[in-house]
């Protein structure tokens, strides 16, 4: 059993608040647990910020990625334990504060594991080798002589044995090697198994404590009413009303802090407990002034959209001549793929616990940031970013939605307010209105066929909302970072080839969500293959293989070229190759069922997917199951690896058949589960996964799952039904 | 503000509440019962979910007042030991990915099973299509319910 350090002293205090109403000095106890422990215990052996061994032999590993069912407090101190030999069963987690002593925090782009594959095995690794070395000063022998095994150093010659924590003391008075020697991963005894989470048993009891969790004796509550459209201003209020609702304590006007945070403009109501908040929120009567964005529609950006993919954009990649090529040929296919804006929804809604002391100030988040949220903090509050202290809790979900610092930023104003320590909980409304919202988009693709039926001009116009907007409004066209997610970087070998992107404005934030543009641009470009394939009359797989040619590295930039991580297609081939052995593909099905086929490069993993799907007469649709296939590299915890492919095509599956914000007077409309659907256990169909056994150096798991998953299912669609959907979500009935 | 006498996890608890305070925030802020989740306050995502008189009910829309003397079970008092089956089959089968939903999901299983000891797929569907999972941990919590289901019939005589 792992324990779980930082959340059992939280816990403990909880509990104690919830007694009966205990008057507890509980800020420094709890600020205690939730910072590392062994940062104050000068008799522990720290060669660096991950691992310290007490005289004990207890060993502590910090965590400083966020988890949000990712499973990287695990993952992480298994790449730690895994060097330093100790027993899996016996570690602390400590979970790190943000600081930039842990190196880069930010808990996206599926890069945990990618980024931290080196340094927290190294930091092991340099931990096991200095243990080693004060073992063999002890004994006057070599250090070559000497193994390690479960928190012991063993002499093979001697017979000798000595724990860490004997060791402790020694190891610390050492050196700290700069160079170690990683194992050889035929060694490995941790990476590679699969471990389950370590915050299970807390879970399913109830007892795992998230940001909204944060509880004490003087916590009061917050709840902020934001003028619905961004910019928009408070021209009068009257609180009259709020105020006499028993417990609300103070009502007062909150301002934007501008970017990056980009918070809105609104009413803060202070109340001793949540409900309160709430009503007194709803008491509240506010004259808005709603500024220049109060007239923007869905509708008005349809016609942004249809019009920037009208003509030519930017070109982002343009080999041989496309267009005179289409220009010319006899046989063009068009289609034109079209999507909304998302929310992201994790399941616990933004919420943010700020005790403001003056000249500094102590923050509970549930943050995917923390290193970004401290820092923006620290600006908005005027401080140095050393007077800022940000724990991180564990966070209800997150997809991207709290990497953004704007619910941490917001609070610290709001904490500064109130004059009491606060937690500012937002509801389910203020989290799918005040998003920062995955682009709607319209993407118009062009395809000139030759005599065998295949592409000899492919052109992709991609129009979508800048996520750099949401940073500087005057960088209205998309980046090259944004076109290169499944766009740009096309791995299909067609000679002329023109990738351009569409320039439109929103008031809206953008942001990044769960696998980012690769959402929209893997679903047109493996919808458009397929329709293609149709079109030359071929089997979609057996094309999809045939646009991706022999292997080849795929390299457009400087950047490409210089990153170890390369696009290989041989990769991708092999991924689909393997799905098309293990889902039946070909087999002949019954009327109305069909499979359909997508495969995507994303954060450097390669992912294919079969949906196995019916569509019954009346148009009903059944998705009954998905075969996926993935190469992420090594693995570091299997079983994790199949969660993330599991829940990754659930999520897709939420857009593809439900997801959609509408705008309306410059605000978002939807505003709960009711209007912004999920998909449920019932719709849920089982997910297979086959994970390819790799050497190679491990990449991302959280986004890959997400973007080859509504193709597979559109072309599943068409499979068994010949029409063809080209606007997500959905319709109930497919006929 | 009302006095009410609430029957939590089987111990009589005396609130000074507002009448119309939700049972949820009532369990959550009064009583320091956190397992209990927020998720959309409208009854759409079960996360709130309780047993009252065994029976699942979401907690988020309906008055604690309304309440006393009645039985309320949270997830923490589902089991005395934190070891019912479901919650054995839970950890067994590592079902929660981020876990903020599962305290309603096990709660929603555990009535089930308490009517229907050896559920279908369909009955499994039936009784959980109100608690969402946004990170779609669906297909184990599916198989947590039949796992938990079976290791009941062992226990049983």
């Amino acid at each position: 059993m792992i324990e779980n350090v930082s959340r059992r002293g939280f816990l403990k205090g909880a509990l104690a608040v919830s007694g009966a109403g205990l008057t507890l000095a509980v800020v420094g106890p709890r600020s205690k647990a939730w910072a590392p422990p062994f940062a104050e215990t000068g008799t522990s052996f720290q060669p660096n910020a991950f691992v310290a061994i007490e005289p004990s032999g207890q060993v502590s590993i910090v965590t400083a990625r966020s988890e949000m069912g990712q499973g990287v407090r695990t993952s992480m101190p298994m790449l730690v334990a895994e060097e330093l030999d100790v027993d899996w069963d016996s570690i602390k987690i400590v979970q790190g504060d943000g600081d930039p002593k842990y190196g880069n925090q930010n808990t996206d782009g599926s890069t945990s594991v990618r980024t931290q594959w080196n340094p927290l095995r190294q930091a092991g690794a340099t931990a096991r080798s200095m243990l080693v070395a004060a073992a063999a000063a002890k004994w006057g022998v070599d250090a070559a002589a000497c193994v390690t095994e479960k928190g012991a150093v063993y002499h093979k010659g001697s017979n000798r044995k000595a724990s860490y924590g004997e060791l402790a003391a020694k190891a610390a008075e050492l050196p700290v090697p700069e160079k170690v020697t990683l194992k050889n991963p035929k060694d490995f005894k941790i990476i590679g198994t699969s471990k389950t989470f370590l915050d299970l048993p807390e879970i399913v009891r109830g007892e795992a404590r998230y940001g909204i969790d944060v509880q004490f004796d003087g916590l009061k509550i917050g709840s902020v009413e934001r003028c619905p459209v961004r910019g928009g201003t408070i021209k009068s209020f009257n609180a009259d009303k709020a105020l006499a609702i028993k417990g609300v304590r103070k009502v007062t006007p909150m301002e934007t802090a501008g970017p990056p945070a980009n918070t809105y403009n609104g009413l803060l109501v202070v109340a001793d407990n949540t409900w309160a908040a709430i009503k007194g929120r709803r008491a509240l009567e506010i004259e808005w002034d709603y500024g220049q964005h109060a007239a923007e529609t869905t509708a008005a950006l349809d016609k942004q959209l249809a019009e920037a993919t009208a003509k030519p954009g930017k070109a982002f990649r343009n080999e041989g001549d496309a267009m005179a090529a289409l220009a010319k040929s006899e046989n063009v296919v068009e289609a034109v793929y079209e999507s909304p804006f998302l929310a992201h929804s994790p399941m616990e809604p933004p919420n943010c616990t700020v005790i403001y002391k003056g000249d500094s100030a102590e923050i509970w988040a549930p943050t995917q940031a923390p290193q970004w949220a401290r820092a923006q903090v620290a600006k908005a509050l005027g401080f140095e970013a050393d007077k800022v202290t940000v724990h991180v809790t564990l966070l209800g979900g997150g997809f991207g939605r709290k990497s953004k610092p704007d619910f941490v930023v917001e609070a610290a104003l709001a904490g500064k307010a109130a004059g009491s320590p606060l937690k500012v909980v937002w509801t389910r409304e203020d989290e799918i209105r005040f998003g920062y919202y995955r682009s709607q988009n319209r993407q118009l693709l062009r395809a000139a066929l030759d005599s065998r039926g295949m592409p000899e001009a492919w052109l992709h116009r991609s129009a979508f909302p800048s996520i750099q907007t949401t940073f500087n409004p005057e960088n209205k066209t998309p980046a090259s970072w944004e076109m290169g997610q499944s766009a740009q970087n096309v791995p299909f070998r067609i000679p002329n080839l023109l990738v351009e992107a569409g320039t439109v404005d929103t008031s809206l934030r953008i942001g990044w969500l769960r696998s980012v543009h690769h959402t929209f641009h893997s679903w047109a470009v493996n919808c458009f293959a397929d329709e293609l394939a149709a079109k030359a009359g071929k089997d979609p797989l057996e094309y999809h293989l045939a646009l991706l040619g022999e292997p080849r590295v795929i390299e457009l930039s400087e950047q490409d070229k210089k990153n170890p991580y390369k696009f290989d297609t041989g990769r991708l081939i092999k991924v689909i190759n393997l799905v098309k052995a293990k889902s039946g593909w070909g087999k002949k099905l019954p009327k109305g069922r069909a499979l359909g086929f997508a495969a995507q490069y994303s954060f450097f993993s390669y992912v294919a997917m079969v949906a196995d799907v019916t569509v019954d007469d009346a148009g009903a649709l059944k998705i009954n199951r998905y075969v996926t296939a993935v190469d992420c590299g090594a693995v570091v915890n299997p079983d994790t690896v199949k969660a993330q492919m599991e829940g990754g095509v659930i999520f897709a599956l939420s857009a593809a058949l439900y997801g959609k914000l509408t705008v309306d007077q410059g605000r978002v409309v939807e505003g709960n589960f009711d209007a912004y659907r999920m998909v449920r256990i019932g719709d849920a169909p089982p997910v297979e996964t086959h994970i390819v056994d790799s050497d190679a150096a491990p990449t991302g798991i959280g986004e890959p799952p997400v973007p080859p998953t509504a193709p597979a299912l559109c072309n599943a669609i068409y499979a068994a039904t010949g029409k063809r959907w080209r606007t997500l979500p959905l319709p109930e009935k497919l006929a | 503000m009302t006095q009410v006498t609430l029957n939590v996890n089987g111990a009589d608890r005396q609130l000074d509440i507002d009448q119309d305070t939700p049972l949820l925030w009532a369990l959550r802020d009064e009583l320091g019962l956190t397992g209990t989740k927020f998720g959309c306050g409208m009854a759409q995502c079960g996360s709130c979910t309780v047993h009252v008189d065994g029976q699942p009910m979401r907690s988020c829309i309906v008055p604690a007042a309304a309440f006393a003397g009645r039985k309320i079970t949270t997830i923490e008092g589902l089991s005395e030991h934190g070891d019912h089956p479901l919650q054995q089959a839970w950890i067994e089968l590592n079902t929660p990915q981020c876990g903020y939903c599962q305290a309603g999901q096990i709660m929603s299983a555990a009535a089930l099973l308490a009517q229907n000891p050896d559920p279908s797929d369909s009955d499994i569907d039936a009784a959980m299509n109100g608690n969402i999972c946004r990170c779609g941990a669906y297909q184990r919590i599916r198989a947590a319910i039949h796992l938990a289901a079976k290791k009941n019939k062992g226990a049983r005589p």
